[in-house]
């Protein structure tokens, strides 16, 4: 059952690999040289610390994925054990922001 | 399973026409368009020195991951391309790739505005995947299911929209999809002040992928949110298609007449409304829902138990 559903995944994705290697393919146009300074070393980014904190939460967000499937099924407990979840997840976002995490240097 | 393949191109390169058309239209006088904006056409811009592989395969993977997001926009319960066991997972992640495509294709330019738009989306990114994550479980724990066609049935079978049990979870689905999809008041990436963006940084065949790809991610992103909260192909009259087509454009049209009449943000505005109003309203969202649920709210009449669907 599982390969053949992402057989047709696996499809979609090589379609339109196919279709937009067609469109630059096809359209055949004048080439217009853009004039512009090179970048890759003038720049810094100003969101390290949100970075950092954001992979530990994309992390933790998965894992309330598979709890929310069966959470109707289990109910108070799983409820109690959620509240738990969040209570830490929300003390980790009070401390970053106390610590003055959640700014744009 | 080819047909299905094509069901599935057919949905995103459809819905990228119709959005191409409706969307411009829709927008305040004088707003900035955005990711609708003009895209060159007729000129294939090359920039002085971009790196080539990455420079090309930025509107190449939009395009792919958009792409995939269509195999999971159920029209009627056969007439999916695939029902996937896990397809609101398989969603965010794969709506995602557009994100990488923007990053490559700005940074590969190697041209200011190029990898300014490239920066800019990233920090879009660490905005919006939290609290959009958190108002996606809230339909997930009612339905009991990660399908998409299980969360349209269990809705039709409460006799209950999800927008009307969970009115702070759509609230939060509208503004991080505003995020997602770079719409006002989110479209830091495509301003017009970096001159569009990765728009500029392409032409030709490149720069019609990338409006396809841009508009069509409106169109599955609305899609997803008429599914999760307004029952998707369910109701009475006209069949399952129309419904869906008409609440994807309804939900859509919300969207854009909303988010172009705000003040555009700009991404160190977003990160720290994401990081302190969304994503604990989103936390408080999970617990509240969950409460609902526990006092029975959307759960009957329900199947006993392990005849759902499940995860993959």
């Amino acid at each position: 059952m599982v390969l053949p559903a992402y057989a047709v995944v696996a499809l979609v994705g090589l379609g339109a690999l196919g279709i937009a290697a067609l469109a630059v393919a096809v359209l055949r146009v004048e080439v217009r040289p853009l004039e512009a300074p090179r970048a890759w070393s003038s720049y810094r980014f100003g969101f390290a610390t949100f970075a950092l904190v954001f992979l530990a939460f994309d992390m933790e967000m998965i894992f309330m994925y598979p709890w929310a499937v069966v959470f109707a099924d289990l109910g108070m407990k799983a409820f109690l054990d959620m509240l738990v979840f969040i209570g830490l997840l929300s003390a980790g976002i009070a401390y970053a922001w106390r610590m003055g995490g959640l700014k744009w240097e | 399973m080819i047909l299905s393949a094509l069901g599935a191109m057919g949905i995103a390169i459809g819905g990228g026409l119709l959005v191409g058309l409706l969307e411009r239209p829709l927008l305040r006088r004088g707003a900035e368009p955005g990711p609708a904006g003009r895209a060159v056409l007729r000129q294939r811009v090359q920039p002085t020195r971009p790196d080539p592989w990455l420079h090309a395969a930025g509107p190449v993977l939009a395009l792919i991951g958009v792409s995939l997001a269509a195999v999971v926009i159920p029209f009627s319960a056969e007439l999916i391309p695939e029902d996937l066991g896990i397809a609101v997972f398989f969603f965010i992640v794969v709506v995602d790739f557009v994100v990488v495509g923007i990053a490559l294709g700005g940074w590969g330019a190697d041209t200011p505005d190029g990898v300014e738009a490239c920066y800019r989306v990233i920090a879009q990114l660490v905005a919006y995947v939290v609290p959009l994550g958190l108002a996606l479980l809230g339909p997930i724990m009612m339905a009991r299911s990660l399908s998409t066609v299980d969360i349209v049935e269990a809705q039709s079978r409460a006799g209950l929209w999800y927008v009307v049990a969970q009115p702070l979870g759509f609230a939060l689905y509208v503004v991080t999809a505003l995020m997602q999809t770079y719409r006002a008041p989110f479209l830091e990436p495509f301003a017009a002040r970096i001159s569009g963006g990765v728009l500029s940084q392409h032409g030709g065949g490149s720069g019609l992928v990338w409006r396809l790809s841009l508009s069509a991610l409106l169109f599955v992103v609305a899609a997803m949110g008429a599914v999760l909260f307004f029952g998707g192909y369910a109701g009475p009259w006209l069949p399952g298609p129309a419904w869906m087509l008409l609440k994807t454009l309804g939900v859509l049209a919300g969207m854009v007449l909303l988010g172009s009449r705000l003040r555009p943000r700009s991404t160190a505005e977003m990160l720290a409304l994401s990081w302190k109003v969304l994503i604990p309203v989103g936390l408080a969202n999970v617990l509240l829902v969950g409460g609902l649920i526990l006092l029975g709210v959307g759960q009957e009449p329900f199947p006993p138990p392990g005849s759902g669907g499940g995860g993959g």
